[in-house]
């Protein structure tokens, strides 16, 4: 996928929290943590499945250990869309 | 109790038998009820079909507020042994009782997210435990609802939301009469149980005091399964 923006990936995962009702999910920002936010493990899987679908990536379980904010899942989304997007056809 | 400001109860089947009973009770309790049924109650829904059901939850909503307490008591027969069974009948039989669990469970759990509190009581069946021959259909279909119970109750634990089941044995309903003496034979109490005993457990887990009572089945059948 081209030219994917840290502001897409924003918008994607506002709207993701936002289906699964998460409280100020349209306010939330780079530096709201999942536990600020009352994201739980489940809502992660939730929330994984859709950025993988939406932005062409596949995120491993060990990607995911360190994500504990909305902004460490834009830069760990924009990291693999960029490393989809330089790889061989 | 408990209910968040603005939230009520739904209980679907809630016109007659065990549903009535459920709803005169939490309406003693104090709680907004909206009764749903496929013709009767405060809103009609074929609780089989999802977008019959979105459309009855998008009604009580405008009309009576979020849905924060869901009783899933909808529920039919159609008896008959495997050997025999059309399709149609096994179809139909599992379309309102375990799929309509789970299309009101998909609509409340959004108002119950949002209001971050929640209730659902499925109300299952001593059949689910307990085989009867003739009933491969319902006694699947309330099965069916004892594991959708506990997932749910997994999935949503964080979120102030309980999910519990109670399985009723023989009762005394439109259902049972005729059929009664019958059925007494099998039950350890000596007595068939009345609507409002049912309608008691479900009281209960709907309060605050259950807050910590989640993914439970209860049993309301005078030892029946025991």
């Amino acid at each position: 996928m081209a030219d994917v923006t840290e502001n897409d990936i924003l918008e994607e995962i506002r709207d993701q929290l936002e289906a699964i009702k998460v409280p100020g999910a349209k306010e939330a920002k780079p530096e709201n943590t999942w536990s600020e936010l009352d994201v739980d493990s489940l809502d992660l899987v939730e929330l994984v499945k859709a950025l993988e679908d939406r932005f062409d990536i596949t995120i491993s379980d060990d990607d995911l250990k360190p994500i504990e904010s909305v902004g460490d899942a834009i830069a760990l989304t924009m990291r693999l869309s960029e490393a989809e997007e330089g790889a061989p056809a | 109790m408990p209910v968040p400001d603005g939230g009520g109860a739904l209980v679907t089947g809630g016109s007659r038998g065990i549903g009535a009973a459920i709803a005169e009770r939490l309406k003693a309790d104090g709680l907004t009820v909206v009764t749903l049924g496929r013709t009767s109650g405060d809103v009609q829904a074929d609780v089989g079909d999802s977008g019959s059901v979105a459309a009855a939850f998008a009604d009580v909503r405008k009309r009576f507020g979020p849905v924060l307490v869901l009783v899933n008591n909808a529920g039919e027969r159609q008896d008959g042994l495997a050997v025999r069974m059309k399709a149609a009948q096994w179809e139909s039989v599992i379309d309102t009782n375990l799929n309509g669990a789970f299309h009101c469970i998909r609509q409340g759990l959004d108002d119950m997210l949002s209001a971050r509190w929640g209730r659902i009581v499925n109300i299952s069946s001593v059949v689910a435990e307990r085989a009867n021959p003739g009933q491969s259909n319902y006694g699947a279909a309330k099965a069916g609802m004892l594991s959708l119970t506990r997932t749910i109750a997994r999935e949503m634990a964080r979120k102030g939301i309980t999910c519990n089941a109670v399985t009723p044995g023989v009762i005394e309903t439109d259902m049972t009469i005729g059929v009664a003496d019958k059925l007494l034979a099998g039950v350890p109490a000596g007595r068939i149980g009345r609507p409002e005993e049912v309608a008691h457990a479900v009281s209960f887990l709907v309060s605050d005091g259950a807050a910590y009572v989640n993914g439970a089945t209860l049993a309301v059948d005078g030892a029946l399964a025991a």
